[in-house]
């Protein structure tokens, strides 16, 4: 039992970890020469997301605590595509359903131009496990309005 | 022997987590609140700055670019503010009244800025007067160079110190590697000037060549909180760290503080960038905070209306939406209490000049703390 219960320990330690950058192979993959448009976006996303989302949404796309909410297997992401680019334009305010939980908080608009807040909606919808059926376009970006 | 072993791996795998953690911290306490909170300002959405005028009005930037003042009650939009790089953490930034605005009716305000060299922005300082509710007569005194589109770290807090110097600090924009070690260049330093905007002889780098010469220290990653101890005049800074490792520190005129080279803090991925902690000829923080609060905004207690905080420092802390009365024994932080728990994003902490202690929080308002239940 006592055991067990070290070696779970054990795991999620090793789970937590993280200590290697996975991510530069990712984006490396992306920087070849075929690169499809899709591919293209999501690695110039991970660049966006580098700079203006990592601070809060962390590396990994998990969030932290219950103030900012995950990227990764977000329900939110995916069922609310629309009012996810809103939010990345134009800052998101208020209670919101993420995965279940509920988050209250207020993320700023980012001053993004439209192809980087399409690049980045594809790094995070198609990174860390996430997927997605249809590609963000900057036409579709440029649809969102206030 | 089995036990053992995994013990050994345990402690093995603790060592390569990199998660920072604080050794002999002192724990923050949430102690029963003396005081309630009033919300003065609604309807704010990223109120940055905030500054008051002798007739008891507030000046309030907004990081979209919009100034208000507010006075009685109400909101009015001041124009003929200067363009703003509205972009990441980048926007109209700091603004504060000069000490003797009376006579001379200066405003200084801080500001992302795409003047100058090079695609996107990078952080300025202008003064102006107040006229009509408008700007004018807007002076230039200092616009960092080159321009970046990086999202990251424009600084800036405004402080005056009583010998008629200004200071202002610009983060390192997002360059680690390149800027905050290299005097040459900006960012990742705290500047002072004269307050009519003329650099001092007596600036620390001044006769150093290819300096720039308005440097006052350097060696800072993304400093938010700025305010003159009351006591010894000392400028006292905070600064956000990576993950882990914020810093409160004092500024001496040419000192280093180190970063990217020494830090309690590690990579946002948990990575490590640096082993060090000290090293020759750096200064080590006043006090350090792991794990990241995100400080911002910072003010001293200093007049009657709240004994027991007088003398002691108050820090906002964007992450964790409260504010943190840092207790102090001279330079030292010796007790920590959380105040205005759950307030939410806290942007800025200040005291007005009615002694009050006034919140800022991103997407709601201004809020006062008022002594007594």
């Amino acid at each position: 039992m006592k055991n067990t219960l070290t070696i779970l320990t054990l795991s999620l330690l090793l789970l937590a970890c993280n200590s290697k950058e996975n991510k530069k192979t990712d984006m490396a993959s992306y920087t070849t020469e075929k690169q499809t448009p899709l591919e293209k976006s999501i690695a110039d996303g991970a660049i966006v997301y580098k700079d203006f989302c990592n601070q809060c949404h962390r590396p990994k796309g998990k969030g932290l605590g219950k103030t900012y909410p995950p990227l990764v297997g977000s329900d939110w992401l995916t069922d609310k595509r629309t009012e996810s680019i809103h939010a990345i334009k134009y800052g998101l305010k208020g209670e919101i359903q993420v995965n279940g939980k509920t988050y209250d908080n207020v993320m700023s608009p980012l001053g993004l131009s439209d192809q980087e807040t399409a690049d980045v909606m594809n790094y995070i919808m198609n990174t860390w496990g996430n997927t997605q059926d249809e590609m963000v376009t900057v036409e579709e970006v440029k649809s969102v309005t206030k | 022997m089995k036990n053992s072993l995994l013990i050994g791996v345990l402690c093995i795998s603790f060592l390569a987590c990199n998660t920072p953690k604080k050794e002999k911290n002192i724990a923050i306490n949430t102690v029963q609140k003396t005081y309630s909170i009033e919300k003065i300002v609604d309807e704010l959405s990223n109120p940055w700055g905030m500054t008051w005028l002798p007739d008891g009005s507030m000046l309030i930037t907004e990081k979209s670019g919009e100034l208000i003042q507010f006075k009685d009650g109400t909101k009015t939009e001041i124009k003929n503010v200067p363009e703003v790089y509205n972009r990441g953490q980048g926007g109209l930034l700091d603004i504060k009244v000069h000490p003797d605005y009376a006579t001379n009716g200066w405003i200084y305000f801080t500001y992302a800025s795409t003047e100058g060299e090079g695609e996107g922005g990078n952080t300025k300082l202008s003064r102006a007067k107040l006229k009509e509710n408008a700007l004018s007569e807007i002076e230039h005194l200092y616009k960092a160079s080159p321009n970046s589109t990086r999202g990251q770290h424009f600084g800036s807090r405004i402080e005056f110190d009583d010998k008629g110097y200004v200071y202002f600090s610009i983060g390192e924009r997002g360059d680690r590697d390149t800027n905050p070690q290299d005097k040459t260049r900006d960012g990742g330093k705290i500047y002072r000037l004269h307050d009519d905007g003329r650099v001092p002889e007596d600036n620390p780098f001044f006769n150093e060549a290819d300096a720039v010469k308005a440097i006052y220290t350097f060696g800072n990653r993304n400093p938010q909180g700025m305010d003159q101890h009351p006591e010894t005049g000392e400028i006292w800074i905070h600064e956000h760290g990576p993950k882990g490792g914020d810093e409160v520190n004092i500024l001496k005129s040419g000192a280093n503080y180190g970063w990217p080279l020494i830090s309690y803090g590690v990579n946002y991925s948990g990575t490590k960038f640096t082993d060090k902690t000290k090293m020759e000829g750096m200064e080590d923080p006043i006090y350090y905070w792991v794990p990241s609060i995100a400080p911002c905004g910072m003010t001293f207690v200093t007049g009657d209306k709240y004994p027991d905080w007088k003398g002691n420092l108050l820090v906002g802390s964007l992450k964790f939406n409260y504010v943190e009365l840092l207790k102090l024994e001279g330079n030292k932080v010796v007790d920590r209490e959380k105040i205005a728990e759950d307030i939410g994003r806290v942007r800025n902490v200040q005291q007005g000049p009615d002694g009050f202690i006034y919140i800022a929080v991103e997407g709601d308002g201004i809020f006062r703390i008022m002594p007594g239940k």
